[in-house]
């Protein structure tokens, strides 16, 4: 096979994956918001598909960016949409129902203004640099959203700062159970930061394709869903958050099989070994 | 055939016409935080995440990278990339700060620089044991003939096709000193954001201070580890992924990851600011 690993050949352009990514996401935010009208946060596993859109948008990015040799490394590129990412969304979780477009505007000024640093004053000059780091940073903002809005039900600030604790029975506000102040958003922010580096960093090289990787990415999206849904069970009822591990689970496991099977498509040849071999052949 | 390997044409020098242009954003977001939260405070907190976030990214340069190459003995330096390194040495700062956090600031940043310091040193230390002692090759830089701090030659232990290998002594105190830097800086945007969230949230959410603590920690925590991943990031960007320490002709690149470090960090110090300022 001789596909060039900068060209992307066939496949959906990016444009479109840019575009699909972008609208899921933030519907799938704003249907998580839904939840307000049940009584309990019933939508809230759409808040961990909404990442998952995003992150599935965000692999494609970094193959976008990597692919002109930034020199750093692929995960990098992640823990700089993150960096960027969860500053403009805690910022945005202020404006109530306005957060995810609020999200989406602030991450892209900021990303706008890093990608300007790294092009201009640091001279890498790599024609969709800017570009590359606004739509990162707007991944980073969506993904942590999302994972937010799964682990609380909500995406408000006062949501995110405040929790209620019951101690025999009676309710009591506490604001060591949310997600901030338990810091729950720092393993958000790893268990995403982990998602968006990998399917490009494993999937690269000559007999690169664009189904296997984003499959990847899914999986990878849905894999990190299933720890932010158990996390989830310490704020918000046990019924959604059992409803959220069973998204992420079925999720996973189709994304997973759909994985194995286009990795098989690929090969030259494959082999069912055992991960380690009784004797040592000599 | 693929460029994945391929190192951007970055040059040496700087574009003085972009620097102008990151200092004015650097001016007006300075000026803009002081108009809007209207606080000696809130301007003396970005002054500070500024400072820090310059450290982090002057400190990078420090640090040996080597990635895939080193990893192969190839090319002197820590055998993986500068995110993950600078994220291990400035977190380890950033424990060791926090848990001085109310000794007062100069404590606080002195004892995050010494974690930071004491990460990178353990880290090269194993490193070398691993070269030297699993893969069997002595260390030797390939960028200068003497080392500057001990003298030693360099030239007879560089085996031939390769830059140097190993971690030679100046790479093993540049990693320490960039570790110090990046831990202190880390501490010093953690310190300035958490007294900023410590007297406007009791306020703002009309609780009693104690009880605001843990939301205070863990926002000024979680913006600083986002805050020194973009400076670390930045900084990695202007050595293009690897160097050899400060013998590196690529060291002298610094005054540019410098000025847009400053940039990076008001304008996420700003926002970072302005969540409990409006």
């Amino acid at each position: 096979m001789s596909v060039k690993v900068e060209v992307i050949e066939g496949g959906v352009p990016h444009n479109t994956i840019l575009a699909a990514g972008l609208v899921a996401s933030l519907v799938c935010i704003y249907l998580s918001y839904a939840s307000t009208f049940l009584g309990a946060p019933w939508m809230a596993f759409f808040g961990g598909l909404a990442a998952v859109a995003a992150l599935v948008w965000g692999s494609h990015t970094i193959k976008h960016l990597c692919s002109y040799g930034i020199g750093t490394g692929v995960p990098s590129a992640g823990m700089m949409a993150f960096g960027s990412g969860v500053i403009a969304m805690l910022f945005a979780t202020k404006f109530g129902i306005m957060a995810p477009i609020v999200a989406v505007v602030l991450a892209a000024v900021i990303g706008a203004i890093l990608g300007f640093v790294a092009n201009n004053i640091l001279n890498m000059r790599i024609p969709v640099m800017i570009m590359s780091l606004v739509e990162m940073a707007i991944i980073g903002a969506l993904v942590l959203m999302g994972f937010s809005a799964q682990i609380a039900g909500t995406f408000e600030l006062m949501g995110l700062l405040s929790g209620s604790i019951s101690i025999l029975g009676l309710s009591l506000p506490s604001y060591q159970v949310s997600l901030i102040g338990g810091c729950l958003i720092a393993t958000a922010f790893m268990l995403g930061g982990i998602a968006i580096q990998h399917p490009f960093n494993a999937c690269l090289g000559p007999s690169w394709t664009q189904d296997r990787m984003l499959y990847l990415a899914a999986e990878c999206g849905f894999l990190s869903m299933i720890p932010v849904a158990v996390m989830s069970m310490a704020i918000i009822p046990m019924g959604p958050a059992l409803l959220s591990l069973i998204v992420a689970l079925i999720g996973w496991y189709y994304t997973y099989a759909k994985y194995i099977e286009l990795s098989k498509r690929d090969a030259y040849d494959w082999l069912d070994s055992k991960p380690i071999p009784e004797l040592e052949g000599h | 055939m693929s460029a994945l390997g391929a190192k951007p044409a970055a040059a040496g020098g700087m574009d003085p016409m972009a620097s102008a242009i990151g200092v004015v954003i650097l001016l007006v977001v300075i000026a803009a935080t002081y108009m809007l939260a209207g606080t000696g405070m809130a301007l003396m907190a970005l002054i500070g995440v500024i400072v820090g976030g310059v450290l982090v990214g002057f400190g990078v340069h420090f640090v040996p990278v080597g990635g895939a190459p080193a990893a192969m003995g190839q090319a002197p330096g820590i055998a993986t990339g500068v995110a993950m390194l600078a994220a291990g040495a400035g977190l380890a700062g950033l424990f060791g700060g926090a848990w001085a956090a109310g000794q007062g600031l100069v404590i606080a940043v002195i004892t995050g620089g010494i974690g930071g310091g004491l990460m990178m040193a353990i880290t090269c230390m194993f490193v070398n044991f691993i070269y030297v002692f699993g893969m069997g090759i002595p260390s030797a830089s390939g960028k200068v003939a003497k080392d500057p701090i001990t003298g030693d030659t360099q030239a007879e232990f560089k085996s031939q096709g390769t830059e140097g290998h190993g971690l030679p002594f100046i790479s093993y105190v540049g990693g320490v000193i960039g570790g110090t830097l990046g831990g202190a800086g880390g501490t010093l945007i953690y310190i300035m954001l958490l007294d900023i969230y410590q007297a406007e949230l009791p306020a703002m959410m009309d609780a009693l201070p104690a009880q605001i603590l843990p939301i205070a920690v863990s926002l000024a925590g979680i913006f600083a580890i986002g805050m020194f991943l973009v400076n670390a990031v930045l900084a990695a960007y202007n050595i293009t992924g690897t160097i050899e320490g400060p013998h590196d002709p690529k060291f002298k690149r610094f005054p540019r990851a410098i000025v847009a470090s400053a940039v990076a960090s008001a304008v996420c110090g700003m926002v970072a600011i302005m969540i409990v300022a409006i």
